[in-house]
């Protein structure tokens, strides 16, 4: 019968499976690869990789920004991780079949078009796992900052996606190129190397090196996902927790009264602005010499006068400056004193009291420690002010939170996808080249 | 702070490239390597003069080693370093000049790995003791003056051999396209050897083949046996016409791959999919696509059945016995029903009965009119199956020769030895176990060709 079916085929023009049959021929000998072929043993490879680097990079992904660097980092190399070992050795491990096939009328292009589909399907079930197992174990994905989609999880997934795939395609090209696995596993850590160097988020680069992060997936990955974690609104904490592991720090110096009052007059530092804002009620009379032990009928240092004596001397001049308003020193009514005051007008005075009495220059030898300057300050405020600071200095434009810069960081993955197909086709059309 | 190299002058430029160094001591022991190399090229038939060429000297030594592809590394890590030496004088951007520095590092421990091996391969050559390599690698310029002048040391191999024989010459003549069955009249099949060089694998071969041959196509290594059913194929194109059933294999690759099946020497399938998979994918592979899904099975189920895969369609290939792997082999390339099928040691790896049984069943292919060539190393055990035999050749220039095609009996005639073995013994090198009668033969075959 198919004799006939031969004779009758050879007599007209013969046509044979073209690019798109093969292509579904190849992606059922993946699919069957994938059960029977162990190919499915990179899912829980996916699951426990992630589960190890969420445990140590959950706690402070998304709430600081060394936190979420480090996150998106570690989420980077998970994905490149996966990647690349999903299709490292698929190509030059049955090089020797290609060429066979190639020789019986395999379409090259057929074949990595059916690894990129293949390819593409197991990069997403990755994503799906590395973000279900992250998520589990308690990574907190904040709401509220999604750009493309409702969630933010699936923003991140997305690019998660992209960068597990674009490493596989650059495996993919690798494996076209090497002629055995031993060879493409060990180009492997040479790759991985690359990519954890030239992400650029960890190491800082020198201006070369930035150049050639233009080229490295993990540079664009670890920046989209830093972007889409809103880097720029997250404190750094790096700081002012290097500040508390030497708050027992001594600290001893020499300093003049000038220096002192200059600095405390500096309205423009805010610790200092808050400091000198500072109110505090007049206390009464009574409060202070029971703050200080004091007897108010105990003589002063001295002299026969008692303090209680002293002060109702006090209260009489008051009172006669009261009456004649030229007399003695203006000295408001008892009633009309006012109930507060501020740091910052004691300061003024004092400074203006050192000025007149040409105590600028003189000079104290100052000891105290770290802790007790914060306690001076005010903790809670030097903390913010600290974290404030250092967050401003370290806000990158390249990490703005908007569309526009996670497009720009999704752009080049897919085109280093395009790229890296292209490439495998080319290279894999040599196959025919090798040695015998 | 910064990293500074000296920038050489050009006459440190040239003492770098022709001596490796700018140093007295570099000239001085690297003159004195040249002159004994110059000396060791001689002693290999090579011209003494390559040993004052950089880069190549290494090439030619390599040669002499019997390590060609080994020297070609040398000599371009030798390259490699000398240009970052001297690049890396001239930049002044530091990181620049560290990646210069780590490349000269990698490429100096190639060339030092590479020239370990090409030491070796000379002590094997000059059959001396392996403690010499360790003068070479310490102070070359020594072994290489000693072996250079003394003549106590000699090649046991010639790398430089040229020989204008008159097997050289000698030329059968073509043969006209007879419309049916394959013709061959291939001129010659060359492939690059370096950077200027060529290598000539086949030569001058004319036949004609008629459909429903069974031909054995015999030869010791190297005599070119996949290269010719490659440059018949068209998979490896050569300078050649080469005809089958009317149609030119080379102009219309693209429709006669389907024309022609080679079954490869070893068994190239996927382990991990079954018989039948593997079949039925070949099978829309390898046929027109107007055949329908009815006659694609039938076709697998044809083949399942001639190859005796029935009872194991369902089982995995890497669970198959050896002979059924090679049976799954050549099915996959009979579904398409090609009017040529080329099997490259089909019997490899399995016991006489079982070859004798495969065989049988090329036989009947065969016998359908198609033409099947098969190369062989066990043929006495399946001669007798045969109609033809295509004896191919080593010649004296080591080039892969036609010394006889005709049927077994004329075979039997034309080297007057009985066995097959005996006549590939009879022309094969001495060199690997043979008598070396090959460019006699090879002459007497085109004679007699030309004659007729």
């Amino acid at each position: 019968m198919s004799e006939a079916v031969m004779t009758q085929t050879r007599q007209r023009k013969l046509h044979y499976r073209g690019r798109g049959s093969q292509v579904l021929i190849y992606l059922g000998k993946l699919l069957r690869g994938f059960v029977y072929q162990n190919d499915w043993k990179v899912m829980p490879m996916a699951a426990l990789i992630a589960g190890l680097v969420s445990m140590v990079v959950r706690r402070d992904f998304f709430l600081t920004m060394e936190g979420t660097i480090k996150g998106a980092f570690a989420l980077t190399c998970v994905a490149i991780w996966n990647g690349c070992f999903n299709s490292i050795q698929v190509v030059c491990r049955e090089r020797d079949i290609i060429k066979r096939e190639h020789r019986s009328g395999l379409h090259i292009s057929a074949y990595i078009f059916a690894h990129m589909i293949y390819q593409a399907g197991l990069c997403l079930l990755q994503t799906i796992i590395t973000l279900y197992v992250c998520k589990m174990t308690g990574m907190q994905f904040p709401d509220g900052k999604a750009l493309f989609t409702p969630w933010l999880i699936v923003d991140i997934g997305i690019t998660v996606f992209l960068i597990t795939y674009s490493s596989d395609m650059l495996s993919l090209w690798v494996s076209c190129i090497t002629r055995s696995t031993t060879t493409a596993m060990t180009v492997m850590p040479f790759i991985l190397i690359f990519q954890l160097v030239f992400s650029g988020g960890i190491f800082t680069l020198p201006q070369w090196a930035v150049k050639v992060s233009a080229v490295s997936i993990s540079n664009y990955g670890l920046k989209c996902i830093t972007s889409q974690a809103d880097y720029n609104s997250l404190p750094l904490v790096t700081g002012w927790d290097s500040i508390m592991k030497v708050e027992k720090q001594e600290l001893s110096t020499t300093i003049t009264l000038g220096e002192v009052m200059d600095f405390l007059q500096r309205e423009d530092l805010p610790p200092v602005h808050d400091f000198r804002a500072r109110e505090y009620q007049i206390p009464t009379m009574e409060k202070v010499f029971a703050a200080f032990n004091i007897d108010p009928n105990s003589n002063i240092g001295g002299t026969s006068f008692t303090f209680n004596e002293l002060l109702a001397l006090a209260d009489a001049s008051q009172a006669a400056a009261a009456e004649d308003p030229k007399a003695g020193t203006e000295i408001a009514p008892a009633d009309e004193q006012p109930a507060t005051f501020k740091i910052g007008q004691v300061i003024d005075t004092l400074a203006n009291i050192t000025e007149e009495q040409g105590l600028r220059d003189e000079s104290y030898n100052f000891s105290t420690n770290v802790g007790q300057l914060l306690d001076l300050i005010g903790r809670e405020k030097a903390e913010t002010y600290v974290k404030t600071m250092t967050a401003d200095a370290n806000r990158k434009a390249f990490y703005a939170h908007t569309r526009d810069n996670v497009l720009t960081y999704w752009m080049p993955m897919c085109l280093f996808i395009a790229a890296f197909a292209i490439l495998s086709v080319i290279f894999l059309e040599f196959v025919d080249k090798d040695k015998r | 702070m910064g990293i500074e190299v000296p920038q050489m002058n050009i006459l440190q430029i040239i003492a770098t490239i022709f001596f490796g160094g700018s140093s007295i001591l570099t000239i001085v022991t690297q003159g004195l390597y040249i002159i004994g190399l110059w000396k060791i090229f001689e002693k290999s038939d090579i011209k003494g003069w390559w040993a004052l060429l950089p880069w190549f000297r290494e090439y030619q030594l390599g040669k002499c080693a019997g390590k060609e592809p080994e020297g070609r590394a040398i000599g371009i890590t030798a390259f490699l370093v000398c240009v970052t030496e001297i690049a890396g004088s001239f930049i002044k951007n530091e990181y620049v000049i560290l990646f210069v520095a780590v490349f000269e590092i990698m490429a100096g421990i190639i060339n030092i790995v590479y020239s370990i091996q090409v030491y070796t391969g000379l002590i094997e050559v000059y059959n001396v003791r392996k403690r010499w390599l360790w003068l070479w690698i310490l102070a070359e310029p020594i072994p290489a003056l000693i072996w250079g002048f003394s003549d106590k040391y000699k090649p046991s191999w010639k790398a430089g051999e040229f020989r204008d024989n008159a097997v050289t010459h000698v030329k059968g003549g073509d043969v006209a396209d007879m419309g049916e069955g394959l013709t061959v009249n291939l001129d010659k099949r060359e492939v690059a050897d370096g950077l200027f060089q060529k290598k000539t694998l086949l030569k001058d071969i004319h036949m004609n083949i008629k459909p429903g041959r069974l031909v054995m196509l015999l030869g010791g290594s190297g005599a070119g046996k996949t290269t010719y059913v490659n440059a018949i194929n068209g998979y490896e194109k050569a300078d050649a016409k080469v005809m089958l059933n009317g149609r030119n294999v080379y102009k219309e690759y693209a429709k006669m791959q389907y024309e022609c099946g080679f079954v490869p020497q070893s068994d190239l399938m996927r382990g991990k999919d079954t018989v039948l998979h593997t079949l039925n994918d070949y099978a829309q592979m390898r046929l027109p696509s107007n055949f329908t899904s009815k006659d694609r099975k039938d076709r697998v189920e044809e083949a399942l059945t001639i190859f005796g895969l029935g009872p194991v369609r369902n089982s995995m290939v890497s669970q198959l016995s050896g002979g059924q792997r090679k049976r799954l082999s050549i099915a996959m390339e009979f579904l398409s029903n090609p009017s040529l099928l080329i099997l490259d040691e089909p019997d490899s790896g399995v016991d006489g009965v079982m070859a004798k049984e495969l065989f049988k069943q090329m036989r009947k292919v065969a016998d359908t009119g198609r033409i099947v060539i098969a190369i062989t190393h066990t043929p006495d055990r399946v001669i007798d199956m045969f109609d033809d035999v295509i004896i191919l050749a080593k010649d004296s220039d080591r080039t892969g020769r036609l010394a006889f095609y005709g049927t077994v009996d004329e075979c039997r005639k034309f080297f007057g030895k009985e066995r097959m073995e005996d006549i590939v013994k009879c022309i094969n090198r001495p060199e690997e176990g043979g008598d070396g009668h090959a460019d006699e033969f090879i002459i007497k075959y085109a004679q007699e060709v030309q004659h007729v």
